[in-house]
């Protein structure tokens, strides 16, 4: 007897579900920019105020960091010929980890290919069957993907309540082999900063690993934007620092900073860091030269928080609410989402770039604008920007 | 796309409470003799009014109802014309029969959301008919409010309605919760699951994309839980599980194949059934032969109650014995939505003292994954 084939139509759910997502409109309209990405950009053909790129102190387009991966280009060619672990690892690779450690003050440091390489790649590996993750309930989506990998536990506790923390480790500290405790640094949505000093006197209370995924805080807080451990002035206590060179480091590329043992495990087992090739010598030259520029020039993050000062002042006196933020992360709190959709295409069309966030990545009434600060702004690019969040929020009496 | 909406007012609910009846079921003369002045109609206009307010375009909204102030007097009150009325009742005051057969009416038309205005008593006469087979939203107007189809308020209703008819609500099981009149005027207070209806709940959301996220039925989210009670029940192969009354838990045993007492408690050992709706007696006895045991429990009703209500058949004893440490709670986020805040009361002051000393649980909310969750007692 022949059995009946179901003849598929093997490609078809590929337009359907685009057309879904289209039909719903939440498909991403991805937005060309034809200049690099600069304070003024060119996007759509437009020339606009830029207030949503990650560029925090402009290093993209700072001379050194041009130069620095020009001469890497120059003397190591234009790609690395191989992962990691076999042959990809070239001399500029470990330049850049051991002046990463240096300027982390941390025992070692290690680069992963991207940020979400290295939280998906490391997270599996620390935790297991019988272990537990505990972790913010707005972490970063990376993150809780690299939590799915395991066949750990995961508990959730109240975004930066250290109450409902310390509840579950209690809770968690008979059942579990290893507590593993995950939260962002900056927390990308509202701004504002997980207590890390807290976490990490819990952590050890309990004996729990802390990890930090400070994408945001790198090069921004701290002395001279050494991210979160210098915020609080606990470099080396936190057991896996989590960073990315993509925001204000201005280039691309995950890390992880910590003690040798951590970067020796992390090494031998993420399978991303693994199996992904490693970054052109290009990419580390310029990684290379922000971490200079950052010792050295220390007038690029005194620039973006007086600029994220300034704005911020301005904005509150204006009658708009910021909720929370204490970085150059500042929401302009909205409420309705059509609103907040209808003020950031407006201030499109008035030449200032910045991005709703609505419903369900924020609360249903929190629909927002959210600006983030560039060091590259001058007092009359803010002023401009000011003027049109002043004219355009009276004219959608959100002010 | 037209959505039919089925409006029902009990117009005498919550007359009692005023007088201080604690219901009107069966009371109704004794309420109007004390001066009892009606609730509902009241109620369910200023649900409507609201609504109008905040909904700008109801043109696609198609009313079906009944006559006076069952429901017709109100939509005209508020001014909506696009409606059909389908029952009248016969006598001067409308009874339990008047609400029943308005359903039994309604369900000969494809209706999208009942909304209905009343109490507890309302609901439970409305499910008996309805069942599950169309989601329910309650306009809160009784004496009393447990179960969970009800929006806190009348605005809050209102916004749901909102809500749902812009696709932003889901449909999710909702418990119908049922108290004894009789025994609530004599002062105790006994709830029991008279059933699980369907009502409208916050979608779940799953992160899918940077900026995307995709809304998780209450059924994918019960598969979860079904999963993370299966690998449980693998763990602990010397263990019994009880497998408490209420929706979620049904639904996981019937994932399961375990064929489960939806009201009541039955007895699990090695993912078969060994006592089937038992009772305290019967537990103490299991515990004979199974000393090592675990509740496995989610809140019941509006009010969040785990223990205390419903689920007497877990006496300050059987707790004891178990320990409460072996207690699982299991709860779908869109509960925990409705029911911040979960609540014992076992009776015995010493058992409440020590889940108040607590004063948290850890609750599961999806495979493997668990939040805290505050817990409150009676007592305290």
């Amino acid at each position: 007897m022949m059995t009946q084939i179901t003849k598929r139509n093997a490609n078809k759910f590929l337009k359907d579900e685009y057309d879904d997502l289209v039909k719903n409109h939440l498909e991403w309209n991805i937005r060309i920019l034809e200049s690099g990405s600069k304070p003024h950009s060119i996007v759509n053909g437009k020339e606009v105020i830029m207030m949503c790129s990650n560029n925090y102190l402009n290093l993209s387009n700072h001379p050194r960091l041009i130069k620095g991966a020009i001469e890497a280009a120059k003397k190591y060619g234009a790609g690395s010929g191989s992962v990691r672990g076999i042959a990809g690892t070239l001399k500029i690779h470990t330049e850049v980890e051991k002046r990463l450690a240096k300027f982390k003050r941390t025992e070692s440091s290690l680069i992963y290919q991207t940020g979400f390489a290295a939280n998906s790649g490391l997270i599996p590996q620390l935790v297991g069957e019988g272990d537990i993750v505990i972790s913010d309930e707005l972490n970063h989506g990376s993150i809780i993907d690299g939590v799915r990998l395991t066949k750990a536990d995961r508990a959730i506790f109240k975004h930066r309540d250290m109450g409902d923390l310390e509840r579950v480790l209690k809770d968690s500290d008979k059942k579990y082999r290893r507590i593993l405790i995950i939260t962002d640094g900056v927390f990308s949505m509202d701004g504002d900063i997980a207590p890390m000093d807290k976490i990490v006197k819990l952590a050890n209370e309990f004996g729990a690993m802390t990890y930090v995924d400070d994408a945001h805080g790198e090069g921004v807080i701290g002395e001279d934007g050494r991210g979160i451990g210098a915020h609080f002035h606990i470099e080396g206590k936190i057991d896996v620092e989590m960073g990315t060179f993509s925001k204000a480091f201005g280039v691309v590329g995950g890390l992880i900073a910590g003690s040798q043992d951590l970067v020796n495990f992390a090494y031998n087992k993420s399978r991303t860091w693994l199996l992904s090739g490693s970054h052109p010598p290009a990419v580390s030259g310029a990684q290379l030269a922000a971490i200079d520029v950052l010792e050295t020039e220390p007038e690029h993050v005194k620039r973006l928080w007086d600029n994220t000062k300034y704005f911020k002042k301005e904005l509150n006196s204006l009658g708009f609410n910021t909720g929370a933020s204490e970085t150059p992360i500042t929401p302009v709190i909205v409420g309705d989402p059509g609103k907040a959709k209808e003020l950031s295409n407006r201030l499109y069309d008035e030449g200032v770039f910045a991005l709703p966030i609505v419903f369900p990545m924020v609360a249903r009434d929190k629909a927002r604008i959210r600006t983030m600060m560039n060091a590259g702004l001058t007092p009359k690019d803010l002023d401009f920007a000011l003027d049109k969040f002043e004219k355009l929020g009276k004219q959608l009496s959100i002010i | 796309m037209t959505v039919q909406i089925g409006f029902l007012v009990n117009p005498i609910a919550g007359m009692g409470g005023r007088v201080g009846l604690k219901g009107t079921d069966g009371v109704l003369k004794k309420a109007i003799m004390l001066g009892a002045k009606t609730v509902a109609p009241q109620k369910a206009e200023e649900m409507l009014r609201e609504f109008c307010a905040i909904s700008s375009n109801h043109d696609d909204l198609h009313w079906i109802t009944c006559g006076g102030d069952m429901g017709n007097s109100e939509l005209e009150a508020v001014g909506i014309k696009n409606k059909q009325v389908i029952y009248s009742p016969s006598g001067n005051t409308t009874s339990a029969d008047d609400t029943k057969n308005v359903c039994k009416k309604l369900l000969e038309h494809h209706i999208d959301l009942l909304i209905f205005c009343g109490g507890d008593g309302t609901a439970r006469d409305i499910f008996t008919i309805i069942d599950k087979k169309i989601p329910l939203l309650g306009i809160p107007a009784g004496v009393k409010m447990h179960s969970g189809v009800f929006g806190i308020n009348t605005i809050a209703t209102a916004k749901m309605l909102h809500e749902f008819i812009n696709k932003r609500l889901t449909i999710g099981d909702a418990e119908i919760i049922d108290l004894d009149e009789e025994l609530y005027r004599k002062g105790e207070w006994q709830i029991r699951l008279f059933g699980a209806g369907k009502g409208i709940v916050e979608p779940t959301y799953i992160q899918v994309g940077k900026a995307y996220f995709e809304s998780v039925s209450d059924e994918e989210v019960k598969d979860e839980l079904a999963e993370h009670i299966n690998d449980e029940l693998e763990k602990y192969p010397d263990w019994l599980f009880l497998f408490c009354s209420g929706g979620t838990i049904d639904y996981i045993a019937k994932k399961l194949n375990i064929q489960h007492t939806l009201l009541g408690i039955d007895a699990i050992y090695q993912k078969q059934l060994v006592g089937r709706d038992v009772n305290e007696e019967q537990i103490l006895t299991l515990l004979k032969k199974y000393p090592k045991m675990k509740i496995l429990l989610s809140p019941i009703g509006a009010q969040g109650f785990i223990l205390g209500r419903g689920n007497l058949q877990l006496s300050p004893l059987v707790i004891n014995k178990i320990g409460i440490d072996n207690i699982i709670v299991v709860a779908t986020p869109s509960k925990l939505m409705h029911t911040p805040v979960l609540r014992v009361d076992t009776g015995d002051k010493k058992l409440d003292h020590l889940f108040a000393s607590q004063g948290y649980l850890m609750v599961v909310i999806g495979y493997r994954l668990s939040r805290v969750v505050k817990l409150q007692t009676n007592s305290f």
